[in-house]
């Protein structure tokens, strides 16, 4: 009994674990898009937007609350201190030159790394976690490092005391800040009719934020009448107060200008360090152990945000599984709605029944259609932009630009081009590892680069575009390009490869997706590229995708994915060999045709075929899977598949039509068996093996360059 | 007003409770019984542990599967989902025989989604066997069976389903 119970709190923990992921994944993405919307606005400009300051430290809020709840108490704390580096550079406790700005990024990489873990299901991870304490210490030690203090700008403003005390600490700095930047400062008053002052506030608020920053809005005392409300505004403008006034043009509000004093500052100074009245140490220490100012301090910044709460709520997260059986019904109804058929064309086979049939018939057509568009619409649920991916990328480009200290430019396109949720996923990997070899083996140093005559700074152009059911991903470098000569011999000393094979260039490029050839650090030096390649491949190929190269030495390589849009529902061909039955996805299939057996032609030992004058591989699918089949005398189908850049015939006995499946796994004991990508139901109830058609081909192909 | 028919299902669970209660009663303290789901294979009795099965299905369409191993007889579609049906008889190296009108597949429950059909040549019954009377097999020819019990004359072997298939060193 004990024992079923903590089983039990155990499986609960796991689901609450994912559902722990699931939501503090999305935090993170935020936290890394607005990061690198931060380094960015740091680089072009000198100026960082205070809001996106604000929204990274809400996230971070956020999460240490997330991870708090569910007793994560690594992740919680790390968050926590990601937290402390970001209020003090909200509230310019900490200059954005400081070290602790520089380990915001590395933090929440940790934080990312520590969810991996969660994901995988390793308890341990974000409870306890000693990389986290390492960093943890580092923070620290940065956020003690001195600070430079500067001359108080405040003494200088000749400002109602009392105004200057009801302002918080956040707007005291956006007031320190904009004096800095050299702007007006003025103070708006205006009176509202206390039944919609709302309204009216808002407006004016509105006309000011076109023009400068509302740093606060207070209640002012005065002499109001009762019916009426007095609000005071302290506005940043870089127009001066006069035409402030102007402006607005409104006779209930009055704006004054707030002078400064003696020594007013050179407009558009530098950023400096900004100084403050307690020093950061003091108040860190404070803040540690007030948790409750924290959180009111976090409210204040949310409060204007409701907009964007409200629409958070039109988005409802649901977990993939949740949707892959959503979709396994849906194929099912599919499954069923094929069964009806079959009857509606047996009743209107009879003469007594054909009336019933036909109309039978015309029901089942209506009900097709709609199938077609849940099919269509659960589907699309499950698409996502690539937009993350690229994303991820950039990040992975900021990290490699300052490891290795090459400049490289990354340019996407195609960002929009969606793909089902689960090969996006599996696609992260692979493409990191296509861009870091590119970055890292590739592109020249700046000093070859220049030699050659290449601008100094690299470039790798990642698009993305859909092409019929695939989606096509190329990453294309300027780099040195590959050495098919050093790849040969390569190969030889490994021997992949023997002296004799007469292997074509595109032949000896492929072999760079041969396990033996990629872990060999030479290669990758002189030809710039091996790497796990053959990792890459398999990859993809497990996603039925492929991956084709091409290069051109001192130019450039470009490494082409080849992906299918989802896994999830396909179009399948039914080919039929002797007894078997096989269904073929209809995304992968070019063409079919019917050939006689004296067009089947021979080349080096392998058959082939003449199409419309190109050579095209041959390969008998009863002898791949060992299998009777019809005689070889008899006339014959090609099933032309292509994927990627590589085709193969594949020859059949006969073609059964089309049909939409699921792919469903299969479950035992047996699961991998090369060649079959699944399992999917027919109409009548049978099982009918999947083909895995870039393992298909990726064989055959092998096979020749073998041979 | 009619008195209704009796209802079967209510009755057999009533008499089911009360011998069970019968069974438990004549002992003195309570006693552990194992339920467990006996079959023949090659006019021997073998049994698997009632809690490892999902349920007993008649033989039906196989669909082949190249390039696996012989005792993978194919998957078949169960409510749809896809099953591996093993042939049991292979696995254990028993004499091959063709499936007979009496051939059920066991469907197991399996760890880690794996669903797994074992193809017996008959299902005897549900057969509860007080804890003590299990002993454990040794010497005996083949390694997944762990265990043995006896059922009147016959000697019942008890197999490890996971070992059987091999899951542990696949």
């Amino acid at each position: 009994m004990a024992a079923k119970r903590s089983r039990q709190k155990k499986k609960k923990s796991a689901n609450d674990q994912r559902e722990f992921v699931a939501e503090a994944e999305d935090i993170l993405e935020r936290m890394f898009e607005d990061l690198s919307e931060l380094q960015e606005q740091r680089h072009t400009r000198d100026e960082v937007d205070p809001d996106l300051v604000n929204r990274i430290f809400r996230s971070a809020h956020s999460l240490k609350g997330l991870a708090g709840m569910f007793g994560l108490d690594a992740i919680g704390d790390l968050s926590h201190h990601l937290e402390d580096i970001l209020d003090g550079l909200r509230l310019g406790r900490i200059s954005f030159d400081s070290p602790a700005f520089g380990l915001l990024d590395e933090g929440v990489a940790l934080l990312a790394t520590m969810m991996t873990g969660l994901e995988r299901g390793d308890t341990s991870a974000g409870g306890d976690d000693e990389a986290a304490r390492v960093f943890i210490a580092q923070i620290a030690a940065a956020m003690q490092a001195p600070e430079a203090q500067t001359q108080d700008e405040l003494d200088e403003l000749e400002i109602d005391s009392t105004l200057l005390r009801a302002l918080t600490e956040y707007e005291e700095h956006r007031l320190r800040e904009n004096l800095r930047r050299g702007r007006h400062i003025s103070l708006v008053d205006s009176t509202f009719e206390f039944a919609n002052f709302e309204e009216g506030l808002s407006e004016l608020s509105a006309a000011v934020r076109e023009v400068g920053e509302v740093i606060s809005t207070l209640p002012s005392p005065g002499d109001a009448p009762e019916s009426q409300i007095r609000f005071s505004l302290l506005v940043a403008s870089e127009i001066d107060s006069d035409r402030l006034r102007d402006r607005l043009d409104d006779p209930n509000t009055n704006v004054e200008a707030i002078r400064r004093g003696s020594h007013p500052k050179r407009p558009n100074a530098p950023t400096e360090p900004a100084g403050s009245l307690d020093g950061p140490q003091a108040d860190g220490a404070d803040r540690s152990g007030d948790e409750s100012a924290d959180e009111s301090r976090a409210a204040r910044v949310e409060a204007p945000e409701t907009g964007s709460l409200r629409s958070i709520s039109d988005t409802v997260r649901v977990d993939i599984r949740k949707l892959d059986e959503l979709m396994n019904l849906v194929g099912e109804l599919v499954i069923q709605q094929n069964a009806v058929e079959g009857l509606a064309s047996l009743l209107s086979s009879y003469e007594l029944t054909s009336r019933v049939g036909a109309e039978l018939t015309k029901a089942n057509r209506g009900l097709d259609r709609k199938l077609k568009e849940l099919q269509a619409s659960v589907l699309d649920v499950r698409m996502v932009p690539l937009r993350q991916i690229f994303e991820k990328l950039s990040r992975v480009a900021r990290r490699l630009r300052r490891d290795l200290g090459k400049e490289v430019e990354l340019e996407f396109k195609g960002a929009d081009t969606e793909l089902d949720k689960l090969i996006v996923e599996q696609l992260v990997d692979p493409l990191v590892h296509v861009v870091r070899n590119a970055f890292d083996h590739a592109i020249e140093g700046p000093e070859e680069r220049q030699n050659v005559g290449k601008p100094a700074s690299g470039r790798i152009r990642i698009s993305a575009f859909q092409r019929g059911n695939h989606v096509v991903i190329e990453v294309e470098d300027d780099g040195r390009g590959m050495n098919r000569e050093a790849i040969r011999n390569k190969a030889l000393e490994s021997g992949l490869i023997s002296e004799n094979d007469t292997l074509s260039p595109g032949e000896i490029l492929n072999l760079v997706f041969e396990p033996g050839l990629s872990t060999s650090d030479e290669v990758s030096a002189t030809s710039g590229r091996g790497v796990g390649m053959d990792v890459v491949r398999s990859n993809l190929a497990e996603m039925g995708g492929m991956v084709d190269l091409s290069t051109r030495e001192g130019r450039g390589t470009t490494v082409t994915i080849t992906l299918p849009v989802t896994l999830a529902i396909i179009q399948a061909l039914i080919v039929r060999i002797g007894e078997e039955r096989f269904a073929i996805p209809l995304g992968s299939v070019l063409e079919t045709m019917a050939i006689e057996p004296d067009q089947i032609g021979r080349s080096e030992g392998r058959e082939i075929l003449n199409l419309r004058g190109e050579r095209l591989m041959l390969r008998r699918l009863c002898e791949e899977f060992e299998i009777e089949g019809a005689g070889r005398e008899e006339r014959q189908f090609v099933v032309v598949l292509g994927m990627g850049e590589q085709k193969l015939g594949l020859l059949v006995d006969r073609l059964e039509g089309q049909q939409d499946t699921v792919i469903k796994p299969i479950k035992g004991p047996f699961q991998d068996i090369r060649g079959i990508a699944g399992a999917t139901e027919l109409g009548d109830r049978t099982a009918i093996l999947v083909i895995d058609v870039s393992t298909i081909i990726g064989d055959a192909v092998r096979r020749r360059e073998a041979a | 007003m009619s008195h209704p028919e009796p209802n079967t299902d209510w009755e057999s669970t009533a008499r089911a409770a009360a011998g069970r209660f019968a069974a438990g009663g004549d002992r003195e303290g309570p006693e552990i019984l194992r339920e467990l789901l006996v079959f023949k294979l090659d006019r021997s009795g073998y049994a698997i542990a009632v809690e490892r099965i999902r349920e007993v299905v008649r033989m039906r369409d196989l669909t082949r599967v190249p390039r696996s191993p012989d005792w993978l007889l194919g998957v078949m579609v169960l409510r749809g989902e896809i099953v591996e049906v093993v042939d049991l008889r292979c696995r254990l190296g028993l004499p091959l025989e063709a499936p007979k009108r009496s051939s059920r597949i066991i469907v197991l429950h399996g760890d880690a989604e794996r669903v797994t059909g074992l193809l017996v040549d008959s299902v005897s019954e549900v057969f509860r066997v007080p804890e003590e009377q299990i002993l454990p097999a040794q010497g005996f020819e083949i390694s997944s069976v762990t265990e043995m019990c006896s059922r009147g004359e016959e000697f019942i072997s008890i197999l490890d389903p996971d070992t059987a298939l091999g899951f542990l060193d696949v």
